[in-house]
């Protein structure tokens, strides 16, 4: 059942894209990014509603693996991106976001195999849980969003530089108005991680007895923690523009490579879970 | 039928006239009220309208001949003969329409130009000089004007070098507010660019110059603040939007001096516009990151490109304009027939009803509600059957355009139209002052 509604989200996510991409082939049909927006909106609630069904189906443990993972950062993605929207108005964004999230989420349409623990340990039942992967996987999203305004940042910033001045430079916004929005998901994205930092050490508190272990995958959150705290120092320290714009996209890659060497989305909650279920008393 | 009374034009624009002479005949204010009304008062003038900008002066006049609109220039200057173009009839709708969707302007595509129009029906209107005419004729060339700005792609682009510098700003700074703009030497076209930043919300304009008389004046003149010379490289830290036009032979911000500002800016983004020939930005100082500079062949590139492109779409304008003055005669010929029309309707009807009053009264008692109406229906009956024939003839004729059917017609059935112009001669929607009857002279 959750699959069908689901189903039916990414048709709407389809309509988004759709919308947004002719906005941005054809930006004087303004009409064509309100239906983006709404469609967008749709998605999202349509989203939700599948979200709250498959915890009534699963109990709340689907999200501890790889799928599950995938469908609650799309929804948060589409979520942040809606926020975005709603407060600096520049809908080519949308343009470059909403494609993303729909190929993120288009494995999990299809991918109906569970891949988590049938039931969730008794050990990982704590409310902080939620918090933290509510945070972890809003984190991750927001530095993903981050890197994609910053790419739309060097592009724009080839056209005029370049001396250019085609479609592209037409139809971005404007550099300083990509370098604020990237700075501010940046600001976001690293106050949310720091709340899933301080929630998985305390987790691990709990149930390792100890809040740092060496463990792989804490070793490589706190080095992108303290990547992304780099970057928000050096903000103030006047790094901008082209810089930073890089600085972005370099850290969201390692944002990817941690995630797939260490398979923490697949595994991370898994495996902590098998520890947590495990002998460890 | 008004057969004699059309619309005629005659005028001189920069592609007729020198500044020299545009300048003699260019007028405004209360000055064009009263040639306006002067012009209204002359014999065979029904109404006129004149627009009157720094690239054309047009004289239109609807009523018995151009002589009038002729001699609106001659009386100014003699120096005009000779440069004025003529138009009457649809070639005049034809060119105000071309004139208010920017097809005839230097800068083809320019968006001044239609409320310059706009300005002018309102200064007609005002001086009571526009009637019905003009009225339905600025509406339509207003119509025409906006569907050309929505449907082709004419208006976009820079088309000058002051537009491209400020569609560069924006598109590096966004909004304009809280930077400041420097402008280095006293050019001209420096000063326009200054002034276009200004109007987009940049908080601080401030002008050096190498004689502090001539930054001086300029800052009055385009509301900024002089600076002394002296103090170039603080100033430089201090602007966001560096516009550069002096006349000095080298570089005048070299790529050492940029360096310099940027750590003194603490790497805030800066952009230099280099207006001068020879060139006073060393292009190199772009190569640095958040450096941005242009100078004037960078910008005269993206003008020509866009030229070019709106070459193309004129094409597409032209094709629109053609249709909209076809639909405005084809709307006018039809209109004249349309009261003609009415009248003989109405002067049928009122015959028949009379009649069938008459017999009706003669019958008495003798017929009950039924007849009666059956009478009156059998007089309706006739009087359409009768005029279905003419109707259906004088909608073709003032269709395609025979504009003398309709007067035949009228002066056939004897119906006058002495009494129509005040029919005809309802007020448009927002013409902005009410239309009055033709017989104004």
């Amino acid at each position: 059942m959750s699959l069908l509604v689901l189903r039916f989200a990414a048709l709407f996510y389809a309509g988004a894209v759709t919308a947004y991409v002719l906005y941005f082939a054809r930006p004087r049909h303004q009409a064509l990014a309100t239906a983006g927006q709404w469609l967008l909106a749709v998605a999202f609630l349509v989203h939700a509603a599948a979200i709250g069904l498959g915890c009534k189906e699963y109990g709340g443990a689907e999200f501890f693996g790889l799928r599950g993972g995938l469908v609650f950062m799309t929804w948060l993605a589409a979520g942040a991106s809606l926020v975005v929207q709603r407060l600096y108005r520049i809908p080519a964004v949308g343009a470059f976001v909403t494609p993303l999230i729909l190929v993120v989420l288009l494995p999990t349409l299809f991918l109906v195999k569970p891949d988590f623990p049938e039931v969730l340990p008794e050990a990982v039942r704590l409310p902080m849980l939620t918090v933290h992967i509510v945070t972890a996987l809003l984190g991750v999203a927001l530095f993903a969003m981050a890197s994609l305004v910053a790419v739309m940042y060097l592009l724009q910033e080839r056209e005029v530089k370049g001396k250019r001045f085609g479609a592209l430079f037409s139809r971005l916004p404007s550099l300083a108005a990509l370098d604020q929005l990237n700075q501010r998901l940046v600001r976001a994205g690293f106050v949310v991680y720091t709340v899933a930092l301080l929630t998985g050490s305390a987790m691990a508190k709990v149930v390792w007895k100890s809040a740092w272990q060496w463990d792989p995958q804490q070793v490589s959150s706190l080095v992108i923690w303290l990547l992304y705290a780099a970057m928000v120092q050096l903000r103030h320290t006047g790094w901008h523009g082209r810089r930073f714009a890089l600085l972005t996209i370099v850290a969201f890659g390692l944002v990817l490579g941690s995630m797939v060497t260490l398979n923490v989305l697949p595994a991370g909650f898994t495996r902590h879970a098998g520890d947590f279920s495990g002998a460890r008393k | 039928m008004n057969s004699g009374r059309e619309l005629h034009l005659v005028g001189l624009s920069h592609k007729s006239a020198p500044v020299a002479v545009r300048e003699k005949v260019a007028l405004g204010g209360d000055a064009l009220k009263e040639a306006l009304a002067g012009l209204a008062a002359r014999p065979g003038v029904g109404e006129a309208m004149v627009v009157s900008t720094c690239n054309r002066v047009e004289c239109y006049v609807y009523g018995e001949s151009l002589e009038e609109a002729r001699h609106f220039f001659l009386a100014r200057t003699g120096e005009a003969e000779g440069h004025l173009y003529e138009r009457s009839g649809r070639e005049a709708v034809r060119h105000l329409f071309r004139v208010a969707a920017s097809l005839d302007s230097m800068v083809v595509g320019e968006p001044q130009i239609l409320g310059q129009v706009k300005e002018a029906y309102g200064m007609a209107a005002s001086a009571e000089t526009a009637g019905a005419f003009v009225s339905r004729l600025c509406n339509r060339a207003f119509a025409t004007a906006k569907r050309v700005r929505n449907e082709t792609e004419i208006a976009r682009g820079a088309g000058s070098v002051s537009q491209v510098a400020v569609e560069l700003v924006e598109k590096i700074f966004g909004n304009l507010e809280g930077r400041a703009v420097l402008l280095v030497g006293a050019g001209k076209m420096g000063a326009l660019s200054a002034k276009a930043l200004r109007d987009l919300g940049a908080d601080r304009v401030l002008v050096t110059n190498r004689s502090p008389e001539r930054a001086a004046a300029l800052a009055a003149e385009i509301g900024a603040v002089a600076e002394p010379w002296d103090a170039l490289t603080s100033l430089l830290a201090l602007a966001d939007v560096v516009i550069v036009s002096t006349g000095a032979p080298t570089y005048v911000i070299t790529r050492e001096l940029a360096a310099q500002v940027m750590k003194a800016r603490r790497g805030r983004s800066v952009c230099f516009i280099d207006l001068a020939v020879p060139r006073n930005v060393d292009p190199a100082c772009g190569e640095q990151d958040n450096v941005y500079a242009y100078d004037i062949d960078d910008l005269q590139r993206v003008v020509s490109q866009t030229h070019a492109a709106r070459a193309e779409e004129a094409i597409r304008a032209e094709a629109i304009v053609e249709a909209e003055v076809m639909a405005f005669a084809q709307e006018r010929e039809t209109r004249a027939a349309l009261p003609v029309l009415a009248e003989l309707r109405r002067h049928a009807e009122e015959i028949a009803r009379a009649e069938a009053e008459r017999t009706l009264a003669h019958l008495g008692g003798k017929l009950d509600e039924k007849g009666r109406k059956s009478v009156e229906a059998m007089a309706h009956a006739i009087v359409n059957k009768l005029l279905h024939g003419p109707t259906a003839r004088l909608k073709e004729a003032a269709a395609s355009g025979d504009s003398e059917l309709p007067g035949a017609a009228a002066e056939l059935f004897g119906v006058g139209e002495n009494e129509n112009p005040r029919a005809r001669s309802r007020p448009e929607k927002d013409s902005g002052a009410a239309a009055h009857p033709e017989s104004h002279r």
